[in-house]
């Protein structure tokens, strides 16, 4: 069986056997479910074997925190060989195989299947998109009258307590996304940010969009205060929270050209904060004009 | 001395800044900000063997700079890229 999805406008498709199990973990997707499946960036098709990966060579080895997913990367056959653990110190469970455009990719799982998907159509959408005006960004997003508002910060800086500080004490805000939005330019160059099937460990789908008001990183700190980023902090604080394979050129230059065009044309500022509603309501009064 | 492979220098508006994005750099998130002459000076010399005297000659062809200036420059500029460890000898 073959299903569709469209996330922030880019379509692709995952194909598994009919009646697996593994179906049962695409509850997040199913808002973003597609009856059109013309125009797929990339197919995602889940193996029941082990693909053939002999005289594969290393690339390099990611892995950003100690909680983070370690990805091997390896040329294998002229196609990009991923081989995933969930964290840095724990075996493969995952082999991803993809053309080297990034439009077709076969998988086999050994571990968790919910970990295994998500981590899949995550990196293929990330690697398809990067060249489309798209950055599959780390980050949570509130939404108040009709913009998004981008929380950014290294893992445990306390991006959805600041969603969470939005919501419970400012009027009319509410969760866009508490992980992984995308961010687009658009053809008009309006930057937008959108919902997504990935959210971490909270259960928010949407698929939704909204233009940006404004990007924030976060960092902790013993009092409050924000202050306006220049265009070279704000282009930096981004850089950080979007991967890609920077390595491959035409990534690093897609990545790069949507990374400036955001930073030029939203208002980004960096707030030192405590998880209290004060810092709420300091960044909202800041940013939200 | 020669600058270390891995690092692409990108434009950003009227800025400019050095960023490790090829395989050969060992921290992936470093990004240094140049500025217009400091920028000039890497393309200038990014692939070969350099040393003061040649950045100092480049100052001087490209821009109207007394030699004591062009040189405090350089050794300048060349304290900095140490100091992010851009350059190995």
């Amino acid at each position: 069986m073959k299903k569709t999805y469209c996330v922030a406008g880019h379509k692709f498709s995952v194909v598994m056997p009919d009646n697996d199990v593994a179906w049962n973990e695409m509850y997040s997707y199913e808002p973003f479910d597609c009856e059109d499946p013309s125009g797929c960036l990339f197919t995602a098709e889940l193996l029941d074997v082990m693909p053939d990966t002999s005289g594969k060579q290393m690339v390099k080895v990611s892995c950003e925190g100690p909680d983070m997913p370690r990805i091997e990367l390896y040329e294998c056959n002229d196609e990009w060989l991923m081989e995933i653990a969930p964290v840095m110190e724990a075996p493969v469970r995952v082999f991803l195989l993809t053309d080297k455009a990034f439009t077709k990719a076969r998988f086999r799982v050994l571990g968790s299947m919910h970990f295994s998907l998500g981590t899949v159509l995550m990196l293929m959408y990330a690697f398809a998109t990067a060249r489309k005006n798209t950055l599959l960004m780390h980050a949570s997003v509130t939404m108040k009258d009709g913009k998004g508002y981008v929380f950014l910060g290294k893992s445990g800086t306390g991006k959805s307590t600041h969603s969470q500080l939005w919501i419970n004490n400012i009027e009319g805000c509410s969760l866009l996304n508490d992980d992984n939005p995308v961010m687009r330019v658009m053809d008009d160059g309006e930057v937008r940010v959108f919902g997504s099937p990935w959210s971490g460990k909270t259960p928010c789908y949407h698929n939704v969009d909204v233009p940006v008001g404004a990007i924030v990183n976060l960092h902790q700190a013993k009092k409050n205060a924000i202050r306006r980023l220049s265009l070279v902090e704000a282009y930096a604080a981004m850089y950080v929270s979007f991967s890609g394979y920077r390595f491959i050129k035409e990534m690093a230059d897609g990545l790069h050209a949507t990374n400036e065009k955001v930073v030029s044309s939203v208002p980004c500022f960096a707030l030192d904060c405590l998880p209290n509603a004060e810092a709420a309501w300091l960044c909202h009064k800041t940013v939200a004009q | 001395m020669k600058i270390k492979k891995g690092y692409r220098l990108r434009s950003l508006g009227k800025e400019y800044i050095l960023v490790a994005e090829g395989l050969e750099a060992s921290d992936a998130s470093q990004m240094v900000s140049l500025n217009e002459t400091a920028a000039f000076l890497w393309k200038a010399v990014e692939d070969k063997e350099f040393d003061a005297a040649m950045l100092t000659q480049i100052l001087l062809d490209e821009y109207d700079v007394a030699r004591e200036t062009a040189e405090k420059d350089v050794a300048m500029l060349l304290q900095t890229w140490k100091e992010a460890h851009l350059i190995e000898e």
